[in-house]
């Protein structure tokens, strides 16, 4: 049972790892001083809660948090497909940033609830700083939204790109019905997904920001569509149809831009995995 | 003297190396010091998950304490019960923070103040002004966040509220 649980840590780590590597890239690259530090803190934040989630499934599967973070597979990976990809313009970090932190917000109040204490006292101290991400990215979102027309209209087209793949979010876990009946989960995904359904609608409606929203995004079932750029790396979920609509992640299917995002943040530790620093 | 006792004065030694006025005692890090014939544990409370000063830390400690006269063995061990808050930061921490010149946090949270949200005022740790200015809600650490003061128009960075 407990690999059941450990799988559930490592996705949720997964979704942290690799959004926390896309904000590290906005090191030395930020449109400006301020945000370049911001970002960079934003990422280490997200890299030290994956580590945090690792550590605790560290013992469960008998692999450090470093080989789980670095000595896997793409196919083995289980992070939702928004996080994996590229930051794009500055319209888009922003959407995906506030799109993600609102997530993770609902996620880590539901994990608070779990019968498993290490993680139920992890997510209570996760959540607390995660209210700085909140904050930032409804600080930029608010500032943008009120803005220029033309940034506006970057932030609107953004919105819709980002919230087009974010019920990868809440794509069930593997054996997800399993941690419930035990109340690892307290909440189901698709149910988390429909209350963010409900929390982004409104808060988009009080930003005065007409983003199209069908009712049943996060919650219809999980259509399989083949679109193109997604990849099946890992043979045995073979049965399982290449997922569009940002789905697939939980199940170790990812975009192409995944691959090259895998490559980076792999190469230095496969130069001497042992190494310690 | 107690063997728990010349643990905590030794533990008063160890500093956050980001932060080396203040200790780890004084920072409210500390959770519990246990001691049963000759081994000793203690509990730390890290500030921030993602703090990676807490390796160093981890380690400052274990040597501390394995060097208290009367200690054989030292087990260190984190958690996150309770989470460490702002409000565990001893008044002493404060003053100490304050005179390294880092502002001492809030205890309120990040809390929206403007219409474009900016986080409550720190006061400053230098002239003790509240005329001051979030310029960025992070900082140089996880656990700092950046301050102009427009009185004696000085940068400063407050230690967050978390």
């Amino acid at each position: 049972m407990s690999d059941i649980l450990a799988a559930i840590l490592i996705a949720l780590a997964d979704d942290e790892l690799i959004i926390g590597h896309r904000h590290s890239e906005w090191t030395g690259f930020a449109p400006h001083m301020e945000e370049d530090v911001a970002f960079s803190s934003i990422a280490q934040d997200e890299i030290g809660h994956a580590s945090a989630y690792y550590s605790l499934a560290s013992t469960m599967v008998g692999q450090t948090p470093d080989q789980l973070a670095f000595g896997r597979e793409p196919g083995e990976y289980h992070n939702a497909v928004l996080c994996e990809r590229p930051n794009g313009d500055w319209a888009y970090t922003l959407a995906r940033h506030w799109l993600y932190d609102n997530a993770d917000a609902l996620r880590l109040e539901a994990l608070e609830r779990s019968s498993r204490p290490e993680l139920a006292l992890l997510a209570a101290k996760i959540r607390r700083e995660e209210r700085w991400h909140s904050l930032h990215a409804e600080l930029w979102v608010k500032r943008v939204a009120e803005g220029s027309v033309e940034g506006r209209g970057k932030l609107l087209h953004a919105l819709a790109e980002a919230f087009a793949e974010v019920r990868g979010l809440f794509e069930p876990f593997d054996n997800e019905e399993r941690a419930i009946a035990q109340g690892w989960l307290t909440v189901p995904s698709p149910v988390l997904g429909a209350r963010f359904v409900e929390t982004t609608t409104a808060a988009l409606d009080d930003l005065g920001l007409p983003v199209e929203i069908e009712p049943g995004a996060i919650t219809t079932e999980l259509i399989a569509s083949s679109s193109g750029d997604l990849i099946a790396t890992d043979e045995d979920s073979a049965s399982i149809t290449p997922a569009g609509g940002g789905l697939g992640g939980r199940y170790g299917r990812h975009s192409d831009d995944f691959k090259a995002l895998w490559a980076a943040m792999t190469a230095t530790y496969k130069i001497e995995p042992e190494a310690t620093w | 003297m107690t063997t728990e006792r010349a643990i905590w004065d030794a533990l008063e030694k160890v500093k956050d190396p980001e932060i080396p006025a203040v200790s780890v005692v004084e920072m409210g890090m500390i959770k519990e010091v246990d001691v049963r014939g000759g081994r000793a544990r203690v509990v730390i409370l890290p500030t921030f998950t993602g703090c990676p000063a807490i390796a160093v830390i981890e380690q400052d400690v274990r040597e501390a304490v394995g060097s208290v006269t009367g200690v054989e063995g030292a087990e260190v061990e984190m958690s996150y019960d309770p989470p460490w808050t702002a409000d565990r930061i001893t008044p002493k921490g404060r003053r100490e923070l304050k005179a390294f010149g880092l502002a001492p946090p809030t205890g309120n949270g990040p809390v929206l103040v403007t219409s474009i949200g900016l986080p409550k005022t720190a006061l400053c740790p230098f002239c003790g002004s509240s005329d001051t200015r979030n310029e960025n809600p992070f900082g140089p650490t996880p656990c700092r966040a950046l301050y102009y003061c427009s009185s004696c128009r000085n940068p400063f960075e407050q230690f967050k509220d978390v």
